[in-house]
């Protein structure tokens, strides 16, 4: 399976861009803290422990909730028309548009690149004890997964379904969800990669830290 | 001001139950969706409905107290129906309407008797307070393995005792209700692997690791007694049920009224005798806690007719209108609403009846029909329904909230619970055969992500209808 | 030409000398404005550079002139010299360090464990030492253990003198070494603080231990501080013999520390020269200040602006200082009279020049006797430390009946304990070999004798395995059994949203709910909210059992910290309490114990002189008594720093405290709950053998702001939590809020043996 570095490459740089959409989590009064345009700063510091830019407030039950930004980037189509309104969950609030820095880049053209563990449902899906154990224990070397290795728990229904895996022996290379998310069926679960290409997907991330500067 | 607006923090059929009920009492209703189910009837019918509010909320997730009381106080309600489920049987839930700054009606019993028969370890001490028989097993929650296996060891070590040549245990979500987290052990040696198994699920679903262990009682009725009751002190019973047929993980399928029927069985005991006796201990009981509103007395049956009971399940159950359907008031034909009395007691109405002024006519059959493979460990099946039609019968009666005019994606989320099916005959042999007939007539098309046909439960469920009031 | 070529050579090392001087001027001083010695320095170069251009007798003329300048200027400086200015003199790189007074005070020594940077931790440096005297012409010498810490000159790796976790391990190493082999141990201490870090062995965790090692040493110790930079310090500190040198600084925390509390200074900002200086002035950290308060023994002279490097004088005086008081500690355990005459004797040469010889020889070895002597002297000593710096109740008659209290039930436990015991065991035994024999005959005979003896002495009172059984209702979690106190956070009709909600999903939480059912623990991930102190007063012990004693001794003033009556006051009146600490007897499920409480409330539970007062008193409580002594630590800041050195002592001064209840066979356990930091952890808390954690707590030497400042390196948010301090091995286990109870009755009843005690 090769790919088109290149036109990858020429895609992303003509536009860098990921939107964003931000939407209210719950219901309550929102009290906007940025304006449109704005530009905002993501999670920092060594273990992102500090805080983004304060977004936006959210008010439920006398609980003031101060959301702050996951991404860096500008805010554009805020509903102003909202502003110190009831409102209710999974209203649109704005967008933020993030320019794509080059890790990101690279985690994006890695999906076409490593073997995709994807979800057969739509539903919510949780690493099994056993795996997220030794991803503790030993992410940096890489935690290897075997064919038939019960590797997810899927909660669909009400019920906890164990997954098996199938497909490319190899190493855990990316986890795409985080515990307990509601994953869309065929979005990516897991990135896998062989061993034996594993020197393949190393060329290319070279290749990209080296180019994507130019 | 003045009218009362009724929350109701539920989905499904039961939403559109409660709905149907605040209309014939003249109440003001607002109902909660989540995205998933923002093509549900029930939010349908709030939204196309004329008045002059808004009449559905989108939240994020139903099992989120703080959307529903969020929303509450910004729709101006003034009850709250919990339905049957989320937060229908809690009592953290029911003090905080209650006990809030801005109080809110909790349409099922008072907070204090939700806790005290929630627990079912705590039931089982009250029961046997009363004299009233219980299942053998732990006393309490069990969150040490060695006490656990104790437990286990002796529970094993009593059945051989009676005499049971294959004795096994059940290990249960001490948290859990509604047959999820239970588990049959029949060997001591794989105790320890389901103990650990159903420990991790607690404590994933529920927050609380606690495990109860009690006997496994087989070859069993499992009945249940109807109870109604008001702020006032009334008490008064609508029968007995026979919910035995069940599927996989103990969900129960089809359920009949009333409990057993001597016409079209011969059972090992005095079945008239049974049925008087846990509608007593339940009256009893009922009496005793100070019951308040409406609820399940739960009740297994062994083949030697002794009773035990299980748990009390302190709100509307969904299989609440086969009840209502043999019941009747003065001798009259008039449909009784349960849910309609539930929430006419729980805004402080008197009963304004009597169990003298109640009767009971034929049997009444419910079909839970749900998108499952009932072959393959019915397992949930999900996609999306295109036709759903059923025969029009005045003995039949269908609750759905899946819409008929439109192509219906079954959520992920909730139970792949669709429709119930509710029949009554004037004997239990013709409430079997309209059964049957209405299953015949009626038809659901669907198609899956993979362009496959729909899976249901109806073969099964025609199956099964054999099986009606047999032991 | 050569004998020019001598002049000039001469003449630049005369100049190096002056610009030495001059730095370090300005290095006391804290800047070259200072007299204008910037510009003096600018002369000193411009010679050196036109050396060979200046006539001679011109450029010793000029030397001449700068040197009486110099002179001058060091002149007035020592006349008024401010506290600020001597941390200046005692940080700058020309003072003497441990390496000078190896070579200089010792005639010959070993270094162990390590050497230079190839070294466990270079900051601390263990030597095997000769130190020897001149007796009638005949030289002795003594072996003893030098173990100080090395600042260095300017070694990257000496990491200023600050101990790592694991030097001060070594340093424990060491004095187990030199107690084995019999041989004083003289301490050297010059740090700025211990290096603020967790990982294994625990900054806080390993100098509770050394102190409580040091308690009970049984060798003579004497120490000399030179930097005494707080619990560093102590780590090496707790000896017989307290020397100090007359330009040390012994202090709670570094003045910029200080300065930056007081000033609410935040991180990255500058500190004001003037705010240091006060602060400074303040914490009292010189020696004179710290000899008032009785912090140290004594004051080793030093030159007017401080001993530097190549000061020989002054290394002389040292060694007959430390002969000197290494002879003083041997002889007061062998007989008091000999001791006596050689104090006077020394007295009578106090200010004299040091001698060139001693009139007698003294040996350092003691006989078994003298060692529990030397123990005796040294927990009197430490026990002592810091009366009077508290307020005790007035009322003479009120002190009266309790003193005549205390006499009594403490005559009534020793006769209890103390003479029944011993006989009790023994019969206990005779019985036990004669039923072991397991005969039915021989059960008949001792049948009777059991029985009158259980009435002589009735079993402690413990509930059986079938009250055990029972148990249900207390874990219940039914309101009717609940006890009725809720914590007055939970009367507010609000929600709150639980810290963890991102990573595990938790709802938001209301108020009602959370103070009160759920005993302010979230119930998806178990985060557990604070909550005062009064919620565990009432829900941990039984009902009505807690009576609180020493409740009139209360926190004051001793070192006049500006500011600090009227914070106290406020405390005070705020919390109707006199300390931050609350000392009670209690019961749990009928257990009773003695129970320490640091709360948070009282200036942040930090400790103070009136705290480690009653702490001590606590332990002398709970083993007169015979019960079991937990420390419930709600929250603690560390040491109080407006009570300076008088503060610090308290570290000692508790953990000797808590190893003579130990000793004598107490069962000690330590709860740590929301934040416990610093001094006390690293102490008489961290010294236990049984530590627990609550969940959500966090457990550490410095906070995080320390750590960044001190080490440069920011550390994850966890990185003081439970579950790491678990990790490290510093806690034994960490308990949920609500089944604290269960777990407190569980482990006094297994640590603590069928009789709650060890013995």
């Amino acid at each position: 399976m090769d790919i088109n570095l290149n036109d990858l490459l020429r895609r992303y740089r003509s536009h860098p861009f990921e939107d964003y959409f931000v939407e209210t989590p719950h219901t309550g009064v929102v009290f906007f803290k940025v304006k449109e345009g704005q530009t905002v700063k993501g999670p920092g510091g060594e273990w992102l422990h500090r805080p983004g830019t304060l977004l936006y407030v959210i008010e439920r039950e006398r609980n003031v909730k101060r959301m702050t930004a996951l991404w860096s980037g500008q805010i554009s189509g805020i509903r102003l028309d909202i502003e110190g309104q009831f409102v209710e969950a999974g209203e649109p609030l704005f967008s933020i548009r993030h320019q794509l820095d080059k890790e990101e880049i690279i985690d994006r053209i890695l999906t076409q690149v490593l073997y995709i563990f994807s979800a057969p449902q739509r539903a919510r899906y949780f690493l099994t004890p056993e795996i997220s154990a030794r991803m503790e224990k030993q992410f940096k070397q890489g935690v290897s997964v075997e064919l038939g290795e019960d590797v997810l728990i899927m909660s669909l229904m009400k019920r906890d379904t164990m997954i098996s895996y199938e497909g490319v022996p190899g190493s855990l290379y990316k986890v795409y969800f985080n515990s307990g998310d509601m994953v869309e069926q065929g979005s990516p679960l897991l990135g896998i990669c062989s061993p034996d290409k594993l020197q393949y997907v190393q060329k290319v991330i070279h290749r990209i830290r080296t180019e994507w500067e130019k | 001001m003045g009218k009362e607006r009724v929350l109701i923090a539920n989905r499904g059929e039961i939403a559109l139950r409660i709905i149907q009920a605040c209309k014939d009492l003249g109440l003001d209703y607002v109902v909660l969706y989540t995205k998933e189910d923002e093509f549900s009837l029930h939010v349908r019918i709030a939204q196309q409905e004329e008045s002059g509010f808004k009449k559905a909320y989108r939240i994020a997730n139903y099992k989120d107290p703080n959307e529903i009381f969020s929303v509450a106080d910004e729709a101006g309600c003034t009850s709250i129906h919990p339905g049957y489920g989320f937060f229908s049987e809690n009592y953290v839930f029911a003090r905080r309407a209650t006990l809030r700054n801005r109080p809110l009606t909790f349409i099922g019993p008072n907070w204090e008797v939700i806790r005290d028969l929630g627990s079912k370890i705590n039931t089982k001490r009250l029961a046997k307070g009363l004299k009233v028989p219980v299942i053998p097993g732990s006393d309490g929650p069990i969150y040490n393995e060695l006490e656990a296996e104790e437990v286990a060891e002796e529970l094993f070590f009593l059945q051989k005792e009676k005499g049971i040549h294959h004795p096994s245990i059940l290990v249960k979500a001490s948290a859990g209700g509604g047959g999820m987290g239970i588990e049959e052990v029949s060997h001591l040696d794989a105790f320890r692997r389901t103990y650990r198994r159903i420990q991790n699920y607690a404590k994933r679903q529920f927050g609380d690791e606690g495990v109860l262990i009690e006997q496994c009682l087989i070859d069993y009725q499992h009945l249940e007694v109807q109870l109604l009751c008001s702020s006032h002190g009334e008490v008064v019973h609508f029968g007995t049920r026979n919910c035995t047929i069940q599927s996989t993980g103990r969900q129960k399928r089809v359920e009949v009224a009333p409990g057993f029927d001597p016409a079209v069985c011969e059972y090992p005991f005095d079945a008239r005798a049974v049925l008087d006796r846990i509608v007593k201990y339940s009256v009893r009981l009922a009496k005793h806690v100070g019951y308040d509103n409406i609820g399940t007395w739960e009740w297994i049956v062994s083949r030697d007719g002794s009773p035990y009971l299980m748990e009390v399940n302190a709100r509307i159950q969904v299989e609440n209108e086969i009840s209502a359907c043999i019941s009747r008031l003065n001798g009259s034909n008039e449909p009784l609403s349960l849910i309609r009395d539930q929430i006419r007691v729980a805004l402080g109405d008197r009963l304004g009846f009597s169990q003298k002024d109640i009767s009971f006519e034929g049997t009444s059959i419910e079909m839970r029909i749900v998108a499952e493979d009932t072959k393959r460990g019915f397992a949930p099946w999900c996609g999306t329904i295109t036709r759903f039609d059923y025969p029009d019968e005045c003995w039949a009666r269908l609750y759905s909230h899946v819409p008929r005019d439109i192509p219906y994606k079954i959520p992920t989320e909730y139970d792949p619970n669709f429709a119930l099916a509710i029949i009554w005959g004037q004997d239990t042999q013709q409430a079997k055969e309209r059964a049957r007939q209405f299953q015949k007539g009626t038809v659901i098309e669907g198609k899956g992500a993979k362009d496959e046909d729909i899976v249901t439960n109806m073969d099964y469920l025609y199956d099964r209808i054999d099986d009606v009031l047999q032991f | 030409m050569r004998i020019d070529q001598i002049h000039m050579a001469d003449s630049g090392r005369l100049l190096s000398q002056l610009a030495d001087r001059i730095s370090y001027l300005i290095d006391i001083k804290g800047n070259s404005e200072y007299g204008n010695i910037g510009s003096l320095l600018g002369q000193i170069q411009r010679l050196r550079q036109s050396l060979f251009e200046i006539k001679e007798s011109d450029l010793f003329e000029e030397i001449d002139r700068i040197e009486d300048r110099i002179s001058f200027l060091e002149d007035r400086v020592a006349e008024k010299l401010s506290p600020a200015e001597i941390v200046n003199i005692v940080r700058s790189p020309q003072r003497f360090t441990l390496m000078d007074i190896l070579e200089n005070v010792y005639d010959s020594y070993t270094e162990l464990g390590g050497e230079g940077e190839c070294n466990i931790d270079p900051a601390i440096v263990v030597a095997r030492a000769t130190i020897s005297r001149r007796v009638k012409n005949r030289l002795y010498s003594h072996q003893v253990m030098v173990i100080g810490h090395e600042k260095g000159q300017g070694e990257e790796y000496r990491n200023g003198g600050c101990a790592r976790p694991w030097g001060n391990n070594k340093a424990l190493k060491y004095m187990r070494v030199a107690e084995t082999e019999g041989i004083p141990i003289h301490f050297y201490i010059f740090t700025p603080g211990s290096y603020p870090i967790e990982d294994y062995p625990g900054a806080a965790q390993q100098i509770a231990r050394n102190l409580y090692v040091m308690a009970k040493l049984k060798v003579p110790m004497v120490s000399f501080i030179s930097e005494g930079g707080s619990g560093g310090a102590e780590a090496i500190g707790a000896s017989g013999l307290r020397l100090m040198g007359s330009r040390g600084y012994y202090s709670v925390i570094s003045p910029e520390g200080a300065a930056a509390i007081e000033g609410k200074i935040r991180e990255g900002e500058k500190l004001p020269r003037k705010l240091l200086e006060h602060c400074a002035a303040q914490l009292k950290i010189t020696a004179e200040d710290n000899l008032r308060l009785g912090t140290i023994d004594r004051i080793i002279g030093e030159p007017p602006l401080g001993a530097r490097r190549d000061d020989f004088p002054f290394f002389r005086r040292l060694r007959y200082e430390m002969l000197r008081a290494t002879d003083e500690l041997v002889l007061k355990t062998k007989n008091f009279r000999a001791f006596r005459a050689y104090a006077l004797k020394r007295q009578a040469e106090e200010g004299k020049d040091v001698p060139e010889d001693f009139d007698l020889f003294i040996g350092w070895s003691l006989t078994d006797l003298e060692r529990e002597r030397l123990l005796e002297f040294r927990f009197k000593k430490y026990i002592e430390l810091g009366k009077g710096y508290f307020i005790e109740n007035k009322n003479i008659l009120t002190q009266g009946i309790r003193k005549t209290k205390v006499f009594a039930s403490k005559t009534y436990y020793d006769i209890r304990y103390g003479l029944l015991r011993p006989h009790h065991r023994n019969v206990q035994k005779v019985i036990e070999e004669v039923s072991g024999e397991g005969s039915v005959f021989l059960r008949k005979v001792t049948e009777p004798v059991r029985a009158a003896y259980d009435f002589v002495f009735p079993q402690p009172e413990r509930p059986s395995k079938v009250i055990r059984s029972g148990e249900p209702e207390r874990k219940s979690i039914f309101a009717e059994e609940w006890d009725p106190y809720v914590s007055p956070l939970a009367n507010e009709d609000c929600t709150v949203t639980c810290p963890n909600a991102a990573k595990y999903g938790c709802l938001d939480l209301w108020v009602p709910d959370l103070y009160g059912e759920f005993c302010g623990v979230c119930p998806n991930c178990g985060h557990h909210f604070p909550l005062e102190y009064q919620w565990y007063l009432e829900n941990l012990f039984d009902k009505n059992s807690v009576r609180e004693f020493n409740a009139h001794i209360a926190s004051c003033n001793p070192l006049g910290f500006q500011g600090y009556s009227a914070r106290l006051q406020k405390d005070i009146k705020h919390t109707g309490r006199n300390s931050s600490i609350i000392t009670f007897e209690a019961e749990v499920w009928g257990i009773r114990l003695v129970v320490a409480m640091l709360f948070s409330n009282f200036r942040g539970g930090t400790v103070g002189v009136a705290e480690g007062e009653k702490f001590v008193r606590a332990c002398d409580v709970a083993s007169t008594t015979r019960r079991p002594l937990l420390a419930y630590i709600h929250s603690t800041g560390g040491i109080r720093i407006h009570e300076g050195t008088l503060g610090v002592v308290q570290m000692p001064k508790c953990t000797f405290g808590v190893r003579e209840y130990n000793d004598n066979g107490g069962l000690y356990i330590v709860v740590y709950d929301n934040n416990s930091y610093a001094g006390p952890v690293a102490s008489f808390l961290g010294c236990s053998l049984y530590q627990f954690g609550i969940r959500s707590s966090r457990i550490g030497f410095a906070g995080p702001r320390v750590i960044r400042e001190t080490t440069g390196q920011d550390v994850p948010t966890d990185y003081h939590s439970a579950k790491n301090a678990l990790k490290r091995g510093h806690i034994q286990g960490i308990w949920d809020r609500r089944e604290f109870k269960k777990n407190l009755y569980d482990a006094l009843m297994t640590l603590g043996g069928p009789n709650l005690y060890y013995k």
